[in-house]
């Protein structure tokens, strides 16, 4: 006998289905093209170049869902709801083919084991996945989700939508006597419900609830970009359109472009589309807040509210703006109209991000330590917008904290934040006798020791070990000297492109000129700019950074380490070396050669929480809510190591201020990487 | 109303000094900067604009290099600038470069006139108020706030242990303390816009000043020589139990450093 099911069972006028499907993805089209229009307001951006790459991403974020699963509960949840739909479309389509377009597909093997049991598992999936939702959301409650009448209506949409189904198909085995009814093990248990039933009544409820499903999975197709539910076409579009450039590049801005009337995002014009979509992806989640060291310190900066303020802004200002261009392009169109129009133009001028979107408080909270953008499932994008806004603030209003006046004059006149003479800049080798290229010549290695290996006493002794450790491995190097300025990460991040370029341009102009081709950094925020943003202006160097190095010679055999270091340590990741660059082993590596045992902090590598001295607050003092490294500072306590590793300058500051806060800095030690490793030549030696 | 600010551009207070051989200060490298105290008075006129209207011409002394100061002051707002530059000026003393500003800052016809009480390089707290002597205007030092009035102005003067309020009509002199304003950082708008403001050089001649008159030969004051101050010693701490570390540290003041 062959396996199969009649289709459309006790249904008349089945044929209904299209013209009301056409109308339900007219509202659908009609509600996504105004969307669409909305994100539009914003500036022009090329997202679609390498087009393979964003393929791949598609498959590995959207179909792998590798990203959401990081997160267990909520990540199965997903993975349930979502391919436990996928599979219930595929069969509706299964059945329009065979009994529309004439397809036999649904019979034997493939009806049984498909069209039965499969989309019988996914139904218990999807039913399971709401579950876990709707006992996340009001049993339970998660953290950093907040509950909106909109996700109310969903769930309960897609539960009716899925017990009706199953009702149906209960109804039409009890009725038909389905030989195959084992096959559907869900629909074969709601069958036993109804088999009491008169043949009558369960026609006739039958059809009732074979409406109503069509229904309202037809409205939930309409009521799609209407709701939280549009991510199910946004964040596929986010993902696709993600920026592909290196993570730790900012965007190059054209200051010598006189047509620019504003430098940064004074307002929401001054945006990318891309941003603008970024508020339509958004499905309130909360990973970026739970991971957001601002937000987690009671600071006024939530990554989510940022991009859920933005969203009200797009919605409400876009309409205006969309109205308002309208009636300029037709100044014609009445009288009223014109009047209204201008009336908008004058309204929009008002509205500008700082003080709508993010308090000026909220804007200068934020380190840039990335945790919400690797958090995000939909790849929103925080930290440029934070960015931009911070360019505007400083570039066009020249309004910022106060504390930064010094940090940028000095960094101006004196090529560092602390506005120390320049001419002090390698007083640190002094002793040391270090090679320096003006005077020896370029070497095979620069080393590029950073404002604060060059003036921060803390931080000049492990510019100290490195020279030592270079020299233990034979490597020829030689260091800019006064000729090195800051790198500029700080100006950058802090909004002041002006500076930075300045900065920028002048250290290249100088590497370049003595041809340096291999450079050797131990601060990850020079690292990162010299590596990932001096491209943007004709610097192009092998950066290295020192734990990466350091790595590369044990592994080679050139450092002689023969002693073991005895001890734990908790290894911090640096923002700016981890989520930034990736270079989450070479670190551990490092500490495994030494002989340490390493116990890691509950949040590491990716998850890595800032030592709250990245993005600029390095020059900011911290006034709002709690101590971001006293935090930090007590996670690395609690792992009990007897040492604090770090392999960042202001990680090493922060940290190292945070256990003489806590008075423990006698017994725990905060040292560098490089300072460890001198340890181990020394004892060796 | 037409604010005159005298701005003076200096080595920047972190610089390396060094003499050269002939026992001058050799500038070579250093960092030049707006004069911090020239820029206090730079940022009061400019406030003094955004709130009364007119406008801040700032007047200096100086060789080309300085226009880059000059620019600074018009990113953060100065409308436009007069600079004498004449090689006869080089090593000329405080009463020469008063007498020089007194034509230039005259002929610009000023309700105010601001400048540094002094220069944070050589320091001498002279040039202002020989220039309010030439002017035989009234002018009112170290000020540390300015409030305008009809055709006058009341002045906080710092003193050693308290302030003093002047009251004085204009126009007027008026020199800055630290604290008269807190100079801002200037926008890159407001760079751009500088890059193509008014600057008028001006030369002796100009000013019908006879290049003679002024130059080391009519020094007022001559320097016999510059010594660079000795290094700083590392400090020292004083251990032991109060009462012991506190007669060590009196001995020591008293005996070693002599100075109680
Ligand atoms: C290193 C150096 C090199 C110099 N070389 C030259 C040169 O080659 N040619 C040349 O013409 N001049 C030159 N000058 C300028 C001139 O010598 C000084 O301006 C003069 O000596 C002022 O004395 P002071 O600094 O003690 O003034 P102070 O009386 O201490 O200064 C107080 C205030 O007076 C005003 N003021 C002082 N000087 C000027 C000025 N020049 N312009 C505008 N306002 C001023 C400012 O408001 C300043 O804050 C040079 C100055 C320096 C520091
Ligand atoms: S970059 Fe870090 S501090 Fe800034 S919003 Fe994101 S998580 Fe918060
Ligand atoms: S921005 Fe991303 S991580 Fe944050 S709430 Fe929205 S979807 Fe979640």
């Amino acid at each position: 006998m062959n396996a199969t099911r009649q289709i459309y069972w006790n249904i008349q006028g089945h044929i209904a289905i299209y013209p009301l499907f056409l109308v339900a993805i007219v509202i659908f089209a009609y509600g996504f093209y105004l969307k669409y229009r909305l994100w539009h307001v914003g500036q022009p951006v090329d997202r679609n170049d390498r087009k393979g790459a964003r393929a791949k991403s598609l498959i590995g974020f959207v179909l792998g869902h590798t990203r959401i699963l990081r997160r267990r509960q909520p990540g199965i949840m997903h993975f349930l709801i979502f391919w436990g739909m996928v599979c219930l479309f595929l069969g509706t389509i299964v059945v329009a083919l065979q009994s529309d377009v004439g397809l036999q597909i649904m019979h034997g093997p493939f009806y049984l084991y498909f069209m039965s049991l499969i989309l019988n598992i996914a139904g218990l999936a999807v039913l399971l996945g709401l579950l876990i939702a709707l006992y996340r959301r009001y049993i339970k409650p998660a953290e950093g989700l907040d509950n909106q009448p909109d996700d109310a209506v969903i769930l309960i949409l897609l539960l009716v939508i899925i017990l009706t189904g199953f009702l149906t198909q209960g109804l039409r085995i009890a009725a038909t006597h389905d030989p195959w009814a084992a096959w559907s093990p869900v629909g074969n248990l709601f069958a036993r419900l109804f088999a009491g039933l008169g043949a009558a009544t369960q026609s006739e409820v039958h059809r009732a609830l074979w409406w109503s499903h069509l229904f309202l999975a037809l409205g939930l197709i309409a009521y799609l970009p209407y709701s939280k539910l549009i991510h199910i076409g946004t964040a596929p579009l986010n993902i696709y359109f993600r920026s592909l450039e290196p993570n730790g590049a900012l965007t190059r801005l054209d200051l010598e472009d006189e047509d620019l009337e504003t430098f940064g995002a004074a307002k929401l014009t001054d945006l990318t589309w891309k941003d603008l979509m970024d508020t339509d992806a958004c499905v309130r989640c909360g990973r970026c807040q739970n991971n957001c060291p601002a937000y987690l310190t009671g600071k006024p900066l939530s990554p989510k509210a940022l991009i859920q303020d933005l969203k009200l802004q797009v919605h409400q200002q876009g309409k205006l703006i969309l109205a308002a261009r309208k009636t300029a392009a037709h100044p014609t169109t009445g009288e009223h109209e014109t009047a209204a129009g201008s009336e908008l133009d004058a309204g929009l001028d008002e509205q500008n991000l700082v003080g709508t979107v993010l308090s000026e408080d909220a804007l200068w909270s934020c380190t840039t330590c990335r945790a919400c953008m690797e958090q995000c499932p939909v790849f929103v994008e925080h930290v440029p917008k934070t960015i931009e806004m911070r360019r505007n603030q400083v570039l066009m209003e020249s309004d910022f904290p106060a504390e930064l006046n010094g940090a940028f004059k000095g960094m101006e006149n004196n090529g560092n934040p602390w506005g120390l003479g320049w001419a002090k800049r390698a007083e640190w080798a002094d002793d040391l006798g270090v090679k320096v290229v003006a005077t020896d010549g370029a070497p095979e290695y620069l080393y590029w020791v950073g404002c604060a290996g060059s003036f921060d006493n803390r931080n000049r002794k492990v510019s100290a070990a490195m020279v030592q450790i270079m020299r233990a491995a034979g490597i020829d190097f030689a260091i800019l000297g006064t000729e090195e300025k800051c790198c500029g990460d700080s100006a950058r991040r802090l909004g002041n492109e002006y500076l930075y370029q300045s900065l920028a341009e002048a250290n290249i102009e100088t590497l370049n000129g003595y041809g340096i081709k291999k450079i050797i950094t131990q601060c990850p925020h020079c690292f990162n700019t010299l590596k990932n943003e001096y491209p943007q202006f004709g610097g192009n160097f092998e950066v290295i950074h020192h734990s990466a190095f350091i790595a590369q010679l044990i592994a080679a055999g050139r450092l002689p380490l023969q002693a073991k270091l005895n001890g734990t340590i908790t290894y911090h990741d640096s923002c700016y070396l981890g989520r930034y660059n990736a270079i989450y082993q070479p670190p551990r590596q490092v500490i495994e050669a030494l002989g340490l045992k390493l116990i890691e902090m509950p949040r590491s590598q990716r998850e890595s929480f800032c030592c709250g001295a990245g993005g600029g607050r390095m020059w900011l003092e911290e006034n709002l809510g709690e101590r971001i490294n006293m935090q930090r500072t007590e996670e690395a306590l609690s792992t009990n190591a007897s040492c604090i590793g770090t392999a960042c300058p202001f990680c090493l500051t922060m940290l190292e201020d945070g256990t003489k806060r806590k008075d423990v800095a006698e017994n725990i030690k905060t040292l560098d990487l490089a300072e460890l490793v001198q340890q181990a030549i020394q004892s060796a030696q | 109303m037409r604010i005159v600010v005298c701005m003076k551009q200096t080595f920047d207070t972190e610089a390396k000094i060094a003499l050269t051989a002939d026992g001058l200060i050799d500038s070579t490298g250093v960092t030049l900067v707006v004069d911090p105290y020239s820029e206090f008075a730079v940022e009061k006129g400019i406030q003094f604009k955004e709130k009364f209207g007119g406008e801040v011409v700032i007047v200096c002394i100086g060789d080309t290099q300085a226009e880059t100061a000059i620019r600074q002051c018009m990113a953060m707002g100065a409308d436009r600038a007069v600079i004498v530059t004449d090689p006869a000026m080089d090593g000329s003393d405080q009463s020469a470069t008063a007498r020089v500003l007194a034509k230039a800052v005259i002929s610009q016809e000023p309700d105010i006139i601001l400048g540094g009480f002094k220069s944070v390089d050589s320091g001498s707290a002279q040039v202002m108020l020989r220039l309010a002597e030439i002017l035989n205007l009234p002018h009112v030092n170290v000020v540390t706030n300015i409030e305008i009035g009809e055709g006058k102005a009341i002045a906080t003067r710092e003193l050693d242990d308290g302030v003093e309020l002047v009251e004085v009509s204009l126009p007027a002199i008026f020199t800055a303390q630290q604290g008269l304003a807190e100079p801002r950082y200037p926008s890159v708008k407001g760079i751009m816009q500088a890059k193509k403001k008014e600057l008028k050089r001006l030369t002796l001649a100009d000013l019908d000043i006879d290049p003679t008159s002024v130059g080391p030969a009519n020094a007022k004051v001559k320097i016999h020589g510059l010594t660079l101050p000795a290094p700083r010693k590392g400090g020292r701490i004083i251990g032991g139990e109060i009462p012991e570390a506190t007669a060590d540290l009196v001995k020591a003041l008293r005996d070693e450093a002599k100075v109680i």
